[in-house]
């Protein structure tokens, strides 16, 4: 004879595993977003657009089979006539390479996320360096700070600490109205009653006001390729500062031989032909900076993107601006955007024709913790960068 | 609408059991469990255990599962048992009556299949809940220990559960430690007379190729800790019950649907019983066009042998036989032909799955050699533990090629796993596309 037993509680014990393959879907994208984050679809978009993430899903590898003529399969034909050079199912899309991932019954999770919540997922651990306590303008920074308790939130603002105290609380209630008996051993489960999270609340505090150069040669050098890089750093930075900062002023400066002031939309979305001479740019921002931004009461933060094909004659002007700038500066960076062939060229270059000292070398005296450069060839560089300028484990 | 309660499942099952002791089934008590949807799929993704490890497959498991069945994709789940005595077995709330009596009846006959299948006997039916409990217990302590944490116990069971189909193809021989095989061979040696093993050395790791890659490396491993070792052989021990399972998923299957039609019909069920029923049967022993239903094949195969043979030889054949023996013996031509039966490759040049042969005259018995390839563990490369360098202590494996490559990306992760575990260097060595292939 059988035993039968009908279950009473409703233990959901699969839930701590799918919290941590949650985890681990999370981690992948935000692995992914590196990836995204240089696409060109969410450049320039506007902050409630929603961007789709593909996440490979978490995959178990074993040692398998691959799909080759010598690894037959058998399967039965039902009530179909079949014969021999019919074909199963549909055709595969030509792989990309030999990726581990390309597989048949491969799981793929979308993840849609805004813009802004992408930038939350970015961004939360960096800050803004150097952020000095200058004289307040216009800027509040955004914080949360933990306040009380509430009876929903999310997993990772479980208070364990209230939660067991509740537990306890009515363990030892239902202890003294005799309903539970420690003696017989049997568990006393937490009730969804006894979860208490961490309630956070916003507070505005008073931060000091920032403005942002974005700088950017759009000179017929600049590749649609460099440009494509340089949008996206600058994308970037632009979200960054979005994000974190309520009242953050950004100018745009694109540059020829000459330079000017541009829109947001008109930065990101066009391109010029001509030479380049930085030293437009620059001299440009030292007039907005000393018109609109007095460094006593403004941070200002200097982001160049260029390919480092300067005019040689425009460099002495560039060396002289730029320690100018430099000085008004809490952060200055140059960057360069370039090719793989290119920094192979740069390489034979210096071997046979040393005197053509690269705008990069004269700048190297200038390098400091304020002013740095950065060399970046690909999208997968970007955020390493980014991370480098504004992570806190900077310095 | 429910329309059973638990003591019409009593009287019900008291008939269900005569009648299989009439047929001469021979069966574990069973512990029915009666669960919800959802514990059923948290069931399911712990693979039937009470009590289980934590990791994070088996959350993806439930996920997956769970979508499945919300996508409509497969039915609703309602047959689940473990090979444990007593038999622990799960019953769906959500499922009616007629469910109930087919899952119940079903279970008699995977039950008595543990218990009298040749593969089964190591398995330790009657200690397999404690000791799973146990496991489970020691991991947690692991992953709350402030010196080691999730993590850590997380890379090694990622890297472990890589490798858990890597265990010798002999279920029913217990795996010899590095001290016994020592033993063994220095009796040989001090034996031997002709001088055969005169160049044998004693000191090689493995002293011959092991395919028990889990037990091995806890065993040679220099780079292991006590609790890695731990949780190395908690792995290694859970294949050991599984194993069996997976080398008899159609004969098993077979049994269970053979035995549940048989007692259905004994029963002399109602008509709103006996409908939903023949409903349901068909449903899990229809062919699926494209694959092959190890439900479908088990039961055709056993009635297939009843009907030449008579119901003793079906008793005889669950005890001694594994799927491949069983397929071996018992596919013929007849039968090739009756499922319809074909077998398929994908074709590079024409970039899809294309049928190579189908079961005619000429084709069929290669289609059942080729299904011979698919069955049991044999889906599964075969990788050994070829040497141990003595002096870098690079770990040498060999995939025993068969014709078929291996998926060089899929190879590549799992020797990092395998590198995560040894600590040490390890190749492996393999042919693709007719070259010999390192990695």
């Amino acid at each position: 004879m059988s035993i039968f037993r009908e279950h009473k509680s409703i233990a959901d014990r699969s839930a701590a595993d799918r919290q941590r393959h949650k985890k681990l879907i999370d981690r992948a994208i935000k692995d992914s977003i590196k990836d995204v984050i240089a696409e060109e679809s969410i450049i320039g978009q506007s902050g409630n657009k929603k961007i789709k993430i593909p996440v490979k899903g978490i995959k178990e590898y074993q040692f398998v089979y691959g799909s080759n003529q010598n690894n037959k399969r058998v399967g039965s034909g039902g009530e179909h006539d079949i014969k021999p050079g019919d074909q199963i199912g549909k055709k595969q899309e030509p792989s990309q390479g030999d990726q581990a991932g390309n597989q048949e019954g491969e799981e793929r999770y979308e993840v849609e996320v805004t813009l802004e919540e992408l930038a939350e997922y970015l961004f939360s651990d960096l800050n803004l360096p150097n952020l000095e306590k200058k004289k307040f303008k216009f800027v509040k920074e955004k914080t949360l700070k933990r306040k009380g308790f509430r009876k929903a939130g999310i997993r990772p603002r479980l208070s364990k600490k209230e939660t067991l105290k509740r537990r306890i609380r009515r363990k030892n209630a239902a202890i003294k109205a005799g309903t539970h008996n420690p003696e017989d051993g049997e568990r006393f489960p937490f009730h969804k009653d006894d979860l208490k999270y961490k309630d956070l609340k916003p507070r505005l505090k008073e931060s000091s006001s920032a403005v942002a150069f974005f700088l950017m040669d759009v000179s017929g050098s600049m590749g649609k390729d460099k440009k494509y890089l340089a949008r996206a750093l600058f994308f970037l930075l632009y979200q960054f500062l979005n994000h974190r900062y309520d009242n953050v002023e950004v100018v745009f400066i694109s540059h020829t031989t000459t330079s000017k002031e541009v829109t947001e939309n008109e930065f990101f979305t066009r391109g010029e032909s001509g030479g380049t001479m930085m030293s437009s740019a620059l001299e440009l921002e030292l007039d907005i900076i000393q018109k609109r931004f007095h460094p006593s009461s403004w941070n200002i933060y200097t982001f160049y993107c260029g390919d480092g094909e300067n005019w040689p004659d425009d460099d002495p002007a560039v060396l002289e601006m730029l320690p100018q700038i430099k000085s008004m500066s809490q952060l200055v960076c140059y960057t360069e955007i370039i090719s793989e062939s290119s920094s192979r060229r740069r390489q034979f270059l210096f071997g046979s024709d040393a005197f053509s000292e690269e705008l990069w070398d004269k700048l190297q005296p200038l390098t400091n913790n304020i002013f740095k450069r950065a060399r970046i060839s690909s999208k997968e560089e970007i955020w390493p960068l980014f991370r480098r300028l504004f992570g806190r484990d900077l310095k | 609408m429910k329309d059973w309660s638990v003591e019409t499942l009593q009287e019900w099952d008291k008939k269900i059991c005569e009648s299989g002791k009439r047929f001469g089934l021979d069966w574990y008590p069973i512990d029915y469990e009666i669960i919800d949807y959802h514990e059923m799929i948290g069931a399911m993704a712990y693979t039937g255990l009470p009590t289980h490890y934590r990791h994070w497959s088996f959350g993806k498991s439930f996920e997956q599962t769970h979508t499945r069945y919300h996508l409509g994709m497969e039915g609703l789940p309602y047959e689940m048992i473990i090979n444990s005595n007593p038999s622990i077995a799960y019953l769906m709330k959500e499922n009616p009556l007629s469910t109930h009596l087919l899952t119940m009846s079903h279970c008699l006959g995977h039950s008595d299949f543990f218990k009298h299948n040749r593969m089964f006997k190591h398995t330790d039916a009657d200690n397999i809940l404690v000791r799973f409990k146990s496991a489970a217990k020691r991991i947690n302590k692991y992953m709350e220990d402030p010196s080691i944490g999730i993590d850590k116990v997380e890379r090694i069971l990622d890297a472990a559960h890589a490798v858990k189909y890597q265990v010798q193809r002999t279920p029913e021989r217990r795996r010899r430690s590095h001290k016994e095989m020592l033993e063994f061979y220095k009796d040989i040696v001090s034996s031997d007379k002709e001088g055969k093993y005169d160049d044998f050395d004693l000191e090689k790791i493995p002293l011959r190729p092991d395919y028990n890659l889990l037990a091995f490396i806890c065993e040679h491993s220099r780079n292991l800790e006590e609790w890695e070792r731990d949780v190395i052989s908690i792995v290694e021990k859970e294949s050991h019950h599984f194993v069996p399972q997976a080398y008899t998923k159609i004969m098993n299957e077979g049994w269970a649907v053979f035995f549940h039609e048989k007692i259905m019909n004994d029963l002399n069920l109602p008509p709103d019983l006996q409908i939903p029923f023949i409903k349901l049967h068909n449903q899990v022993v229809r062919p699926h066009v494209g694959r092959v239903n190890p439900y479908h094949l088990g039961y055709k195969l056993f009635k297939k042998i009843e009907e030449e043979s008579g119901i003793q030889a079906c008793f005889v054949a669950r005890e001694v036989h594994d799927d491949v023996s069983f397929v071996r013996k018992h596919l013929d031509e007849k039968m090739c032909r009756e499922l319809n039966l074909f077998s398929y490759s994908f074709k590079k040049s024409r970039r899809a799955n294309t049928i190579d042969e189908i079961s005619d005259e000429e084709g069929w018995a290669s289609v059942r050699d080729n299904l011979l390839k698919t069955v049991g563990l044999n889906s599964i490369p075969v990788v050994r533990v070829e040497s141990v360098d003595k002096k870098t202590h690079t770990l040498h494996l060999q995939h025993e090629h068969d014709g078929r490559d291996l998926e060089i990306p899929y190879a590549n992760k799992v020797l990092g796993y395998i590198t995560d575990l040894w600590g040490d260097e390890v190749k492996m060595f393999s042919i693709v596309e007719d070259e010999i292939w390192e990695f």
